[in-house]
């Protein structure tokens, strides 16, 4: 039994990979899977702040890489899953810092110890700590904006998964694409400000696998240190919930991708 | 897949459009070169003012010798311009730039090649497809080729290239994207990126498209950019071809 590698990535900062990450780790383990989620951004480390264990790293992903510290006493164990656990990037090097053969041995060493997936977070760009964050993946969950630069940047992604991974030098087939669209606001949609995912999905090609909504419940999370998928009761939370069950091969309609209708007292009352 | 991006992983090999003006040496006479310059330079100096240019020597009937293409190289200094390399290399081209330290600026270097054998540079290429002639360079080539198909879609930052022969193309090209052709190409999904047909200067070479959105189309060199596609071309099926020097698109 080997483990799935999934990274995350999208070429374009700022679109939500680190909050992806955090949430599809952490949706996964909720179904009872056992799961490591790795930080790839080596010098800007982030996801121990999502995860919330920002003040438990010791070691981190570098360490291992150079044997400087075992994959045991560097893996973070979730404060709410058990089976859910964190590698914290190096915030004091760079991206350089990481080695394919380093990443390959962590991520064989992952599959030995019975885990069922790996998240590797990858950083903004398409450089090394990018290109090494991807190269080992069997999926790949590829984030995109609802705007114009956000899915450019994503759409090389796209070729560079088809050709720069090891499957892809291998000739082992394609690695998985999933599409998920963040950050959508139906309403901006509906006048034309914001791309819609029927726009988003002729220009890339293929298929979204979930629709987030822009909510502010995203940042209260993201500050907190909670994955918003833990926030059941948030419309991101559940669309990230929908996300991990489609990625496990469950089929779900997409919600929170229309304008909601207001009530009949908002509609007095506003609101 | 055979996608072929020209890459390594210390960096990206691309190919691209670079604004370089080409000084195309009719005859062999350095002063009238100097003097032609000269006037140019004087009539619009922001835009020629020590600029850089390739001197491109395909269009004379023989190569000169080491000498002359230094007393040329002279006189396009002299008259302001900056020469940076040269044009369009057979194999004796090539040889001259090493011997004069100066790089060989074609967009398919090495797809000049064949053309040592048939100096007459203007009237060259006619179909390269079908070309039976003896061909001194690729070992694939000297007999009619088929067309290259790539299935699915041509991704931002990839590039195709069908050598000597026709690509079909089943999927969209995006948005920075190019797929490049000798022959004709067809695609049969949205071209948003670049499409550059007839790439050896095949005047015959067209572009078929089912779903314009073009970035630019080209056609033997000669090249249209759209900051705005027309809207009665916009989506539609259409076909791209040379009349002239004028590069022509009509709906299908």
């Amino acid at each position: 039994m080997t483990a799935e590698i999934i990274v995350v990535t999208s070429g374009k900062g700022g679109v939500g990979k680190t909050t992806t990450s955090a949430s599809l780790a952490t949706g996964l383990a909720m179904a009872g899977k056992k799961v490591a989620v790795i930080d790839f951004d080596v010098g800007l480390r982030n996801l121990d702040l999502i995860m919330g264990c920002e003040r438990r790293v010791v070691y981190d992903f570098v360490n291992v890489v150079h044997g400087e510290a075992t994959l045991k006493q560097s893996l973070i164990k979730d404060k709410r899953y058990e089976n859910l656990y964190v590698l914290a990037a190096s915030q004091t090097r760079d991206k350089d810092a990481l080695t394919q053969e380093g990443v390959e041995k962590v991520l064989d060493s992952l599959s030995e110890d019975g885990f069922d997936y790996v998240i590797c977070d990858s950083p903004a760009g398409i450089e090394k700590g990018a290109h090494l964050a991807m190269y080992f993946a069997d999926k790949a969950v590829v984030v995109v904006n609802p705007e114009v630069s956000s899915v450019r940047d994503s759409d090389r992604i796209l070729g560079l998964l088809a050709s720069k991974t090891r499957r892809a030098e291998r000739g082992e087939g394609q690695v998985t694409q999933h599409l998920l669209l963040t950050r959508y606001n139906p309403a901006r949609v509906a006048i034309g400000e914001m791309l819609s995912v029927t726009d988003v999905e002729d220009i890339l090609g293929i298929k979204v696998v979930g629709v987030i909504p822009e909510s502010e419940n995203v940042l209260t999370a993201s500050n907190n240190g909670i994955p918003v998928i833990v926030d059941t009761a948030s419309p991101a939370g559940q669309a990230y919930s929908d996300t991990v069950a489609r990625i496990l091969g469950e089929e779900r309609p997409l919600r929170f991708i229309d304008v909601p209708k207001k009530g009949f007292l908002q509609r007095v009352f506003g609101g | 897949m055979n996608a072929k991006t020209e890459s390594t992983d210390a960096c990206d090999l691309r190919f691209g459009q670079v604004g370089i003006a080409c000084v195309r040496v009719r005859r062999v006479d350095a002063a009238a070169l100097c003097e032609e310059l000269e006037r140019r330079v004087r009539a619009a100096p922001q835009m020629f003012s020590r600029a850089a240019v390739v001197l491109d020597l395909s269009h004379l009937l023989h190569l000169p010798d080491d000498g002359t293409v230094d007393a040329l190289l002279e006189a396009v200094r002299s008259a302001g311009m900056l020469p940076v390399g040269l044009a369009y290399g057979t194999s004796e081209t090539e040889a001259l730039a090493s011997r004069m330290g100066l790089p060989l600026i074609a967009k398919f270097r090495a797809a000049y090649e064949p053309a040592a054998a048939t100096p007459a540079a203007e009237t060259r290429a006619p179909e390269p497809v079908a070309r039976p002639e003896p061909i001194l360079a690729p070992p694939e080539a000297g007999h009619p080729l088929g067309a290259q198909h790539h299935d699915g879609s041509v991704r931002s930052g990839q590039q195709i290239y069908a050598r000597d022969r026709d690509l079909i193309v089943t999927g969209a090209i995006a948005n920075g994207a190019e797929v490049i052709a000798d022959g004709n190409i067809h695609i049969y999904g949205g071209l948003r990126g670049r499409a550059m047909a007839g790439a050896q200067g095949d005047e015959k070479a067209r572009i078929y498209v089912s779903d314009f959105r073009a970035e630019l189309v080209a056609i033997a060199g000669q090249y249209r950019v759209f900051e705005q596609i027309p809207d009665d071309l916009e989506g539609r099926s259409v076909q791209c071809w040379l009349e002239g020097e004028k590069l022509l698109i009509a709906k299908l």
